[in-house]
């Protein structure tokens, strides 16, 4: 048993106030459960939850690549080649960027109507 | 993150009727029963890419199906020509089968024409007149040009992903290409349940990122077949489209 004992001097926990007028102003993760949902309660048990980022980093595994058995072939529609990600999807999409920013290519993810 | 509760996965409780989609437990073969009254699906061919147990795959909580839809401008709808242009794509039952089917589809933004995809349920067909969807409703928000590839893959990625957290009343999502805008709508169960379509209504406007001032309508489907009634001067028995 130690004999030496100190006292450290107690301190209010740290704490800061964020005033948010919007719920688009809430932190990505803000108020979430393991899986990246916001609700605590899962009706129908347990379920197998996967948050955005992990489903899309799973786009670049091995057997995500190839095109399915029996596609269906409807031109204009399905193709045999991957077609090309759209890079700004997978960039973060946060929910706290609308900072008016226009991401390049045809989907502009910031664009806001006026 | 990978699923941390596979341990508990036979504690799921809650009825499980077999041809509303089910979850499915990795113990389990995917049962057959569906087959029956799903003419349209050809499971046995797709019962390869139906199978998560792949190494290195992971499972979704159900099986889902795309579809894609495509009405000839000047043709007019019906219940039967709507049944017969509307195909399924194929059936995945992973993160990895979801990516394979979704990396070989064009993106909604690039689809011509009065088209839709669908993303159901296995098990449940993208009509008001499925059992699933009879009683049910959907949210749909719509969207300026520009905006659909986006909104429908993160709308897609929180339904499989399970974000919705409203039981099994999820029954699929819809993109819809039209003339001067683009539509996206989730599909639920039961439209007088309050609860859920205030959950899914929350999700949305999480998950969605949309533009500020979007407005979000919910339709009960059968509110949505007088309409299509009354626009088309029809009376049809069967309520259909």
């Amino acid at each position: 048993m130690s004999t030496s004992r100190q006292l450290s001097e107690s301190r209010a926990i740290p704490t800061r106030t964020v005033l948010i007028n919007d719920t688009t102003q809430l932190p990505h993760d803000y108020c979430t459960t393991p899986g990246g949902t916001l609700f605590s309660t899962t009706p129908g048990g347990t379920r197998i939850i996967y948050d955005r980022k992990f489903l899309l980093d799973r786009r670049n595994s091995p057997i995500a690549q190839t095109p399915p058995a029996h596609l269906p072939v409807i031109p204009g529609v399905t193709s045999q080649h991957i077609l090309s990600e759209n890079k700004k999807n997978e960039a973060n999409n946060h929910i706290n960027n609308h900072d008016g920013k226009p991401t390049t290519g045809d989907d502009s993810q910031f664009e806001m109507d006026i | 993150m990978n699923n941390k509760f596979d341990a508990l996965k036979d504690d799921d409780s809650g009825d499980h009727e077999q041809d509303q989609g089910s979850p499915k437990d990795s113990e389990k073969e995917k049962p057959e029963e569906d087959d029956k009254e799903q003419n349209i699906i050809k499971k046995k061919k797709y019962k390869k890419t139906t199978d998560p147990d792949g190494p290195g795959e992971h499972p979704l909580q159900y099986n889902y199906t795309f579809w894609y839809s495509r009405r000839t401008p000047g043709r007019p709808a019906s219940t039967q020509s709507y049944e017969q242009n509307i195909k399924q794509i194929g059936s995945f039952a992973s993160v990895e089968q979801f990516w394979r089917f979704y990396s070989h589809m064009i993106r909604p933004g690039d689809l011509t024409g009065h088209s839709d995809f669908h993303l159901f349920k296995e098990g449940i067909k993208p009509m008001w007149e499925d059992d699933a969807n009879k009683m049910g409703g959907k949210w749909i928000i719509r969207l300026r040009k520009g905006l659909a590839s986006r909104c429908w893959e993160n709308l897609i990625l929180a339904m499989l992903g399970e974000q919705f957290m409203v039981g099994e009343e999820i029954c699929g999502a819809v993109v819809s290409v039209r003339f001067q805008e683009d539509i996206i709508s989730i599909w639920n169960k039961t439209a007088s349940d309050q609860a859920t379509t205030a959950r899914i209504r929350d999700t949305l406007r999480r998950v969605l990122n949309l533009p500020p001032n979007t407005i979000m309508e919910y339709k009960t489907h059968t509110d949505s077949i007088k309409a299509w009634e009354d626009f088309h001067g029809l009376v049809n028995a069967s309520g259909g489209r």
